[in-house]
Parts: structure tokens; C-alpha cells; sequence
């Protein structure tokens, strides 16, 4: 069985071999390496695509030895473990505590705001803000479900992604 | 086929004229010949079981507005169920307003054709939204075909689409761009970053939107159309007051702008599935399939094997309309 994962690593040398090196000798059989150092990720790491091939069970303690290495992983065979979640709110944002509204997102597990922009709108009732979250893969729904408990109390619109 | 025609607006003249340009090429093509034997509007009707000359009833409800203006066949002040028992037809065809309050009275008008073993085609969300199983189910009783192609998206394929082209697949779910009205006045606050209030005086000016633009910018068009999507298409069995329904009067330049500068666009999407339905203003990605422009429709369709299947088109407007129309019609004809 072959498994594609896709890594975050740091653009730093000795990186890939410092992974690459516990997976072998989990009886991994590494396939193929692609490591793009021209694209990055958000915060300036670089994607590496590594193939391995082993029965589930070595894929598990593949999986278990990247967590123990604090290495992450952002998707297996296409499937992405960490994604930015957009969300436009409007309403009156400044009046309601924005901190507040930021606090509370970043006090989720595994959930960050990584970016937040205000527009104020002439009338401050429907100003506009967008937050996009970095969240691990399946919190979507957790994250949204927390957003609309936000907006419901503080009387924001949520428009959110498809 | 001799058609009874509930309706003389925009469809119903519409498909006047589709069966003017088109009658040679149905003839040809499926030996198919439509008659139009009764047509009513507000005024009456006009009724000849030999056919109505379709252009010189074009002409008359030009020139006078009213079908019972009709030479010699004309009837003022006969309307509704009293034209249809007045003459011999084959397949009842609804296009009157539509009314989401009871379905009237296109819901009677369908009932009585039904219960008198006549197929049906109409473009009419009301009774959908409202008594969908109800009337499906006495289509069913009755052994005659009910069809509705024109209610949901205008020109786009969708329902006979799935029904017909994709029948090995379930189809799981649907999400989509359903009223153009609302997708008219998103796109052009995102090209021009003008208001909301401005940019629907301006859809209203260029009759895209009606004076009382409310069940398009408050959502309950589309919310009508994600009813029929999925009791016809998911097996479902809900009506509109089970839609969740935001509409767009609030989305304003500055959010829009946000959107953007991500690569966003903010676009009414309706949601079907089978647990839940929704409309709402939603963020789509600038490159996706929900990016369609102006006052086209889109849906996508989610499948067990085909995956993803999307469909777009224009969603309103008469010949646009009246197309849909002519495919349930050529449909009925091929089954007899
Ligand atoms: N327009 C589109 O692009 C489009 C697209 C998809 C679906 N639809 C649906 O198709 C239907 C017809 O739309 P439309 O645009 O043709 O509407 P329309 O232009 O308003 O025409 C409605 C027609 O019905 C007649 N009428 C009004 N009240 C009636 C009543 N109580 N009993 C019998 N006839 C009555 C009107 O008579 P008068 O002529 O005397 O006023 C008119 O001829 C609607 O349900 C609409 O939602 C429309």
C-alpha cells in the first residue's frame, strides 16, 4: 500500500534527513521525496511530498512518530489536515469587543486566528470584518459552530465558505 | 399534442413563440405537433379546438393585452378551471403567478387536470414548494405525467438533468446558485464596489428586479427552489418553512471588498440536502464553479460515482424559460 503525505517542514538544512531517518526505521519504504523549497506555506515553511510504502499498521506509527517529532503533517493522500477556514462577520464588530470575538476563537484546541481585517462601513452597524482561522483538519465544523455562537450573541451576520 | 395554456405573461408567450419558430422542426424531428387549444389570462380566454394561430394571439395580447381579444374565439371573463372544461387537451400548462402563501390558483388548476387524467407542465414554484408529495402523488393515482423542468433555474438543466442523464447515481447533495436576480446585483457590487441600494435600484431600472424586489433579495425564491430540488431529486419530503433563509439586503461594498481582496466573491447559495436546507450568502472561491457572472444560474451536483457534476445557465426569461417548457413537453410526448 502506497501513501502520500504531505509535511511542513522548516526551510532549514538537515530538516527532511532528520524526518526521513526515523521513518525508514519504522519499516517504511520511502517511494518518492518532492521538496519544493521555491513554494511556502503561510508561515514561510516549506511542503514536501514523501510516498511511502507499508501496510496500514506502518502507516500508524509513521503517523504517530511525525506527531512525536512535532512535525506537520498537512495532508494524507490529498487530503488536507490543516486548513484556513474564511469568514466574513457584519455588524457593529468595534462596539462588540473584537478582542473578545478573537479570544474566544484562539481559545479553541488546535485553532488559531491568523488573520484579521476591519472595514468600517459608514454606518458602524454593518461594518465588516474577515477572520481567517488556521485550524487542524475536522475542526471546521467545531469552528463555524463557535463563529455563529459569536455572531449570534453579538449580532453579527456570518457569511461563511462553501 | 393539444395543449391548454394557463398563463399569457412572460412564459406563456414565451412558449407562444417557441411553438411558432419550432413546430416544423418538432414535426420532423419527433412528429410532434403542439396546438394550442385554450389560452387564459386576467382578461379571459380565448378557446378553438382546432388551434389558435399563435402569432395573430402574440399580436392580440400586443396590441390590446387581453387574449379574449381573440377574433372570433375570443371569451371575456372565462378563466381557470371553467377554460379547461371547455375543451379537449392533452397536457395542462401552468404558468401563472406564482404564490407562496397557498398556491392558488395554480394549485387548483394542476389538481383538476390531474384528477381528469391530463399531464401537467409548469414553471410555477408555489405548489412545488408547498404541496409537492400531495400533487405527486396524484399524478401517480392518476397514471399522467406531472413535470416542472422551468421552476428551478430557468434555461439550466437540473432536475430532469439528474433525473434522466446521471440515474445510476444518488445524488447527495446540491449546492448552488438559484436566483439570478440576486447574483445579477452581487457581481455588479463587486465590479463597480457600489451599494447594495443602489445597485438594486439599478437591477429594477433594467427589469431585472421587480418593484417589490423582496422574495428575490430576501432569499424565498431560492428558498422555493431548494424545496423542489430536494423532494424531487433527494427523495426528500419538506416545504418552505423548512429552509433556513438569509437573504442579501444586508451584504454591503465594504464586505464584498474583504471578500475580494482574498479572492472571494460573496454569492446567495442554496444548500440541499437531505437533512437540511439553506440559503445564504456564502464566500466562494474566485476560481471555483459557484463564479458565475450576472443573472446566470449554476448548480452542483454531488454524486456517489460521478462525483461532482455542475450545470449552468440562464435562469430566467421568456424564450429561456419557455425552453424547459418545450423539454417536458418533448419528454411527455416521447413517453405516450
Ligand atoms: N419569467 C421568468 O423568467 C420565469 C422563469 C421561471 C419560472 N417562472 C414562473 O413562471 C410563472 C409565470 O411567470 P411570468 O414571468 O410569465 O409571469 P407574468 O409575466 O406575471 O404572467 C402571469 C400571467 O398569468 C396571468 N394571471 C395573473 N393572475 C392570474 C390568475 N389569478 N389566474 C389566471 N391567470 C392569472 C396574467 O394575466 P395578465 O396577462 O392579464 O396580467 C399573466 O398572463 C410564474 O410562476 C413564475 O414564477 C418565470
Amino acid at each position: 500500500m502506497r501513501t502520500n503525505l504531505v509535511l511542513e517542514l522548516q526551510d532549514v538544512p538537515g530538516q527532511l534527513v532528520g524526518v526521513l531517518g526515523p521513518i525508514g526505521t519504522l519499516g517504511a519504504n520511502i517511494v518518492t521525496v518532492i521538496h519544493q523549497r521555491d513554494i511556502k506555506t503561510d508561515k514561510g515553511m516549506v511542503p514536501v511530498q514523501i510516498t511511502i510504502e507499508g501496510d496500514q499498521n506502518t502507516l500508524d506509527v509513521v503517523l504517530k512518530k511525525l506527531k512525536e517529532l512535532n512535525i506537520q503533517v498537512m495532508a494524507v493522500d490529498g487530503i488536507v489536515l490543516k486548513e484556513k477556514i474564511t469568514t466574513i462577520l457584519i455588524g457593529n464588530i468595534v462596539d462588540r469587543d473584537v478582542k473578545d470575538t478573537m479570544d474566544t476563537i484562539n481559545s479553541l484546541e488546535g485553532v488559531q486566528v491568523a488573520d484579521l481585517e476591519l472595514k468600517l462601513s459608514e454606518n458602524n452597524q454593518d461594518s465588516s470584518t474577515k477572520i481567517v482561522v488556521e485550524a487542524e483538519y475536522g475542526n471546521r465544523d467545531m469552528v463555524m459552530d463557535k463563529i455563529e455562537e459569536i455572531a449570534d450573541i453579538k449580532e453579527f451576520k456570518v457569511i461563511s465558505e462553501v | 399534442m393539444r395543449i391548454c395554456l394557463m398563463g399569457f405573461g412572460a412564459v406563456g408567450q414565451g412558449v407562444a413563440r417557441v411553438i411558432s419558430m419550432k413546430n416544423d422542426y418538432l414535426n420532423n424531428k419527433y412528429g410532434l405537433d403542439l396546438k394550442l387549444v385554450a389560452v387564459t389570462d386576467t382578461s379571459g380566454s380565448a378557446i378553438s379546438q382546432d388551434g389558435l394561430d399563435v402569432d395573430l394571439l402574440l399580436e392580440t395580447k400586443a396590441l390590446t393585452g387581453k387574449v379574449c381579444k381573440y377574433p372570433e374565439f375570443g371569451i371575456p371573463d372565462l378563466k381557470n378551471s371553467k377554460t379547461m372544461d371547455m375543451v379537449d387537451y392533452d397536457v395542462l400548462l401552468e404558468v401563472t403567478p406564482t404564490n407562496i402563501e397557498d398556491a392558488q390558483p395554480a394549485k387548483s388548476l394542476i389538481i383538476k387536470a390531474l384528477e381528469d387524467k391530463k399531464h401537467v407542465v409548469t414553471s410555477n414554484k408555489g405548489p412545488l414548494a408547498l404541496f409537492y408529495k400531495e400533487l405527486m402523488s396524484l399524478a401517480r393515482e392518476n397514471n399522467v405525467q406531472f413535470k416542472y423542468e422551468a421552476s428551478v433555474g430557468g434555461a439550466m438543466p437540473i432536475i430532469n438533468f439528474a433525473h434522466d442523464t446521471l440515474p445510476g447515481c444518488e445524488i447527495e447533495s446540491i449546492l448552488g446558485i438559484l436566483n439570478g436576480t440576486t447574483n445579477f446585483i452581487l457581481s455588479r457590487m463587486t465590479r463597480e464596489g457600489s451599494s447594495y441600494e443602489h445597485t438594486l435600484q439599478e437591477a429594477q431600472v433594467l427589469g431585472i428586479a421587480e418593484t417589490d424586489p423582496t422574495q428575490d433579495v430576501e432569499g424565498t425564491d431560492a428558498a422555493c427552489k431548494t424545496v423542489i430540488l430536494a423532494n424531487s431529486i433527494l427523495g426528500t419530503d419538506f416545504t418552505l418553512e423548512d429552509v433556513k433563509v438569509e437573504g442579501i439586503s444586508h451584504i454591503t461594498s465594504e464586505a464584498i471588498a474583504l471578500a475580494k481582496k482574498d479572492g472571494y466573491l460573496i454569492k446567495l447559495i442554496a444548500e440541499v440536502s437531505p437533512y437540511s436546507l439553506s440559503v445564504s450568502p456564502r464566500l466562494v472561491k474566485e476560481d471555483s464553479p459557484y463564479a458565475v457572472d450576472g443573472t446566470l444560474n449554476m448548480a452542483t451536483l454531488k454524486t456517489d460515482l460521478a462525483d461532482e457534476v455542475t450545470v449552468v445557465g440562464l435562469g430566467a426569461g421568456s424564450l429561456e424559460t419557455a425552453s424547459a417548457i418545450l423539454s417536458d413537453l418533448v419528454n411527455i410526448w416521447k413517453k405516450l
